[in-house]
């Protein structure tokens, strides 16, 4: 019997479907699923999972599947969310809504702006990515310095567990300490505790009026010190970000900031930042700002080899001088928070190796999110008893340890 | 019935954190024997008083080699009776871990030992332009570890996030005494699961944490504060609705019922608030000072369209104060109304603050008791203080009815039955209310995760 089969016979209403039925519109990284299994609910998840549990069925979670972390080989099955899709719940005056995983950000956003409100986050290829995937991966995004980490928006959640459990994890209000918040470790805990099937985010009001600010140089080393200048500013914009060689700008690297507010308070922030840098930025038209951040939000996260590097934002010079052989001319920045994203379709593995050491030592991490070669160099591991919590943890929300059976 | 510590453990502990900082003496010992919840005491076997991690690390170890339970407390501000003692244990005590480690300006981080007053970090930072957020209402006394405890909450979370958002490493001494560091600045692309997320706001259940990294944010430029009075909550509750959802984001929306207005008008606190006002909405705005009046003149707005009656704008940094007082003295001024105070705390999704407020009302009038509402409006916190004197017995049983009605109210409308104040034992018995067998069933194995033989914090959030 095959392993459709006998998924069929145990959960007879799924749907299944042969792997390369699935179109994803982007290559895939690493080993083949042997199945693509498509629940329709909360309870059929929890069926498939409390099969896979006792069959000991390798599960992959997949959102859009466009920026899964490579996938290793080895024998599993896909879960795909695709057909978890709705708003379920949209309360403008409450800031919350609640959607299924498979619900495209795209459709949640829409939802959202249609009553001037918005999800501030930005990681590459946002608008396309799953709730669910999006919650799961919890990448950066570059309006951290205005509106802080996703982890701190995700007000609540439904979890299918490894073994088929279902946990309704905080809740639809912002202030939540009811019991140990497993919902944490869930958020950016890319599907390892099991599989999302509804979220709830806050929303936030649309800003009044957003400027996007650029100062231009040849070279991106040039503007760190500049970038880390507007961090002690009186005033923050929502993003600080350096971006190198962008082809919105011609080519030029630039440090790009985004400020938000009221029209009159707009101006005001650009005044200050500027008389506290003692230097002018340009401004944007509105024509080209959205094709500028655009490329920004993008920057390396959708080229076949991406690392990420996370460093305190006054070790970022050193860091960007140890970059030179992973192309960090082509990087994006943010210099609030100390995050670096460079990608390249050519990025060596014993480079990405070496900036790791070197970053590594300067109190940083780094993390490879995409690799399409089998020589995929290693991420900043946890310590010991981190790792050892980590373990016994996974072990709770996934006993067979089904969940991501060939992560790296 | 408190057991006492046997001489050799006590002599051992004293080894370790000096002989004055272990208290066995039971006079002394009634100090410890409740929290900011004072309707439940047990007085500890003892109390330990260490000044370091290391410290830490070995008490733990003796008393967990011992088989002794641990409760671990700060300042003792909590109102959950989170660290309440134990019959069987000792209370490990943060008091003396009260050292500001360093400030990393540049990096708008501090490292700070679990002692640190929450308001001393921001007074220490603010030299440097920075402040530390979170700002409980016990800011002045509650301590840090305290906070990352409890994932304390207060006023200006509404725009700017509760402890969580900025707790970016810990280290903590574990049941059986190791050491671990979790997370870390810097360290935020490295794979693994979010386990300082998980730690803060484990009330005490999970480890000790001895040293705390934080976030710091820089200062705001400028504040704009006003006041508007309302005849009645509901109104009040209606301007909370058109503020935010005409886009503004507020710092801090907070709401006073008449019960409280006339509790503190009528003590030392006395702030001005009108005494035949339905409700006194406290509504703040911080950033740039460009866009601050505009954003003001908007709120006035909301406000005298909902009913206002009228609508202060403070005009300097007293007056600021002065409009604040109402607000931040209330829970000091109900002592003058009864000799006990039930401070609750449930989250509500802010459109059905109206609804839930008069029912609350209902209830109170339901058990005959006296219920004054303080409450974050901007984010749906509620506060229903219940006044009662606990040597009365039956009231107090009328009290625990109410508080389960209004909990049970909460939920019902997809709230929680705590934003900030956590669980402790105070709401052990409502988590039923939010969780189903199950998913008790994964807390205490999360527990287990952290301290699996139960001995720190027994009793608390979870049995």
């Amino acid at each position: 019997m095959t392993l459709a089969e006998e998924l069929q016979k145990a959960v007879p209403s799924v749907l299944t479907r042969e792997w390369g039925q699935l179109n994803r519109g982007a290559p895939w990284q690493g080993g083949t699923p042997e199945l693509l299994v498509s629940p329709a609910s909360t309870e059929e998840v929890a069926q498939v999972l409390t099969w896979a549990g006792q069959e000991k069925v390798g599960v992959l979670p997949l959102g859009s599947g466009r920026h899964l972390a490579p996938v290793g080989p080895g024998s599993f099955m896909a879960l795909d969310t695709s057909l978890l899709s709705s708003v379920d719940e949209y309360e403008p005056a409450d800031l919350t809504i609640t959607a299924g995983t498979g619900t495209s950000f795209d459709t949640v956003d829409a939802a959202l702006r249609g009553n001037g409100q918005w999800a501030p986050f930005d990681p590459p290829g946002v608008g396309e990515r799953s709730i669910g995937g999006f919650v799961s991966e919890a990448s950066h995004s570059f309006l951290w310095t205005g509106y802080g980490a996703l982890r701190n928006h995700v007000l609540g959640a439904t979890l299918v567990t490894g073994d088929g459990r279902v946990l309704r994890l905080g809740g639809k209000v912002v202030k939540n300490v009811a019991g140990y918040d497993l919902l944490r470790p869930v958020v950016g805990g890319r599907g390892r505790l099991g599989v999302l099937t509804s979220v709830c985010l806050r929303a936030f009001p649309l800003p009044a009026h957003e400027r996007v600010l650029v100062l231009k140089d040849s070279a991106i080393t040039s503007l760190i010190e500049p970038a880390l200048l507007v961090g002690t500013a009186p005033v923050l914009p929502a993003s600080i970000v350096v971006v190198g060689q962008a082809d919105m700008l011609g080519g030029s690297s630039a440090l790009v900031l985004r400020v938000h507010g009221a029209e009159s308070s707009v101006d005001a922030d650009q005044s200050t930042i500027e008389k506290h840098l003692g230097m002018s930025f340009d401004i944007v038209a509105c024509a080209e700002a959205d094709g500028l951040l655009n490329e920004i939000q993008d920057r390396g996260g959708l080229d076949s080899r991406c690392v990420e590097v996370s460093v305190l934002p006054s070790r970022l010079p050193q860091v960007v001088a140890a970059a030179e052989q992973v192309g960090v001319a082509r990087a994006a920045i943010d210099s609030y928070a100390g995050r670096l994203r460079m990608g390249s379709n050519d990025m060596s593995a014993d480079a990405v190796t070496a900036l790791r050491l070197a970053v590594e030592q300067l109190g940083g991490s780094l993390r490879v999110a995409r690799w399409d070669g089998a020589l995929r160099p290693e991420d900043t591991s946890r310590r010991d008893a981190e790792l050892d919590l980590t373990k016994r943890l996974e072990s709770i929300f996934d006993p067979s340890g089904v969940l991501w059976p060939t992560r790296p | 019935m408190t057991q006492t510590l046997s001489p050799n453990v006590a002599d051992r502990l004293r080894a370790i954190v000096g002989h004055d900082l272990v208290i066995t003496d039971p006079d002394r010992l009634f100090a410890y024997e409740s929290d900011g919840l004072t309707a439940y005491r047990v007085v500890p076997r003892a109390v330990v008083l260490p000044e370091t991690t290391e410290q830490v690390s070995q008490v733990l170890r003796t008393l967990h080699d011992e088989g002794i339970e641990v409760v671990p407390r700060g300042a003792g501000t909590g109102l959950s009776g989170g660290a309440l003692p134990t019959p069987d244990g000792v209370i490990v005590g943060t008091a003396r871990m009260s050292r500001i480690l360093s400030i990393d300006a540049p990096n708008r981080l501090a490292h700070v030992q679990p002692g640190v007053i929450n308001a001393r970090l921001t007074e220490a930072t603010a030299p440097y332009g920075l402040y530390y957020a979170p700002d409980p209402a016990s800011q002045s006394t509650c301590t840090l570890g305290g906070n990352v405890a409890e994932n304390s909450g207060g006023p200006h979370c509404l725009k700017y996030g509760v402890t969580s958002r900025y707790v970016t490493g810990l280290t903590v001494v574990m049941a059986d005494g190791e050491v671990v560091r979790l997370g870390g600045a810097g360290l935020e692309a490295s794979c693994g699961l979010d386990l300082v997320g998980l730690f803060v706001g484990s009330e005490g259940c999970f480890g000790i944490a001895t040293e705390i990294e934080v976030r710091l944010l820089p200062q705001v430029e400028s504040i704009r504060t006003l006041l508007g009075i309302f005849h009645t909550m509901e109104a009040a509750g209606h301007a909370v609705t058109d503020i935010i959802g005409s886009g503004l984001m507020p710092a801090a929306v907070e709401i006073v019922d008449n019960a409280t207005i006339v509790a503190v008008e009528a003590s030392v606190f006395s702030a001005g608030y009108p005494v035949d006002a339905g409700a006194a909405l406290v509504v703040e705005f911080d950033g740039t000072e460009a866009g601050l009046d505009d954003d003001a003149d908007r709120a006035e707005q909301c406000c005298l369209s909902a009913g206002a009656t009228k609508v202060i704008r403070a005009k300097s940094d007293e007056e600021r104060i002065a409009l604040w007082k109402g607000r931040k003295k209330a829970f000091g001024a109900m002592g003058r109304i009864a000799p006990d105070l039930l401070v609750q705390d449930a989250t509500v999704p802010r459109t059905r603050l109206p609804e839930v407020l008069a029912r609350i009302t209902e209830i109170g009038r339901e058990y005959d008791l006296k219920i004054a509402n303080v409450f974050h409006a901007g984010d749906g916190n509620l506060h229903p203080n219940i006044l009662f004197d606990r040597q009365n017995s039956e009231e107090l049983e009328r009290v625990e009815k109410a508080s389960r009605e209004i909990m049970t109210l909460c939920v019902s409308v997809g709230g929680t039955i705590t934003g900030e104040h956590g669980v402790g034992v105070d709401k052990r018995a409502y988590m039923p209310l939010v969780y189903n067998e199950v998913e008790m069933d994964m807390l205490r194995s999360a527990r287990r995760v952290f301290d699996p033989d139960g001995r720190l914090n027994p009793g608390k959030v979870v049995q």
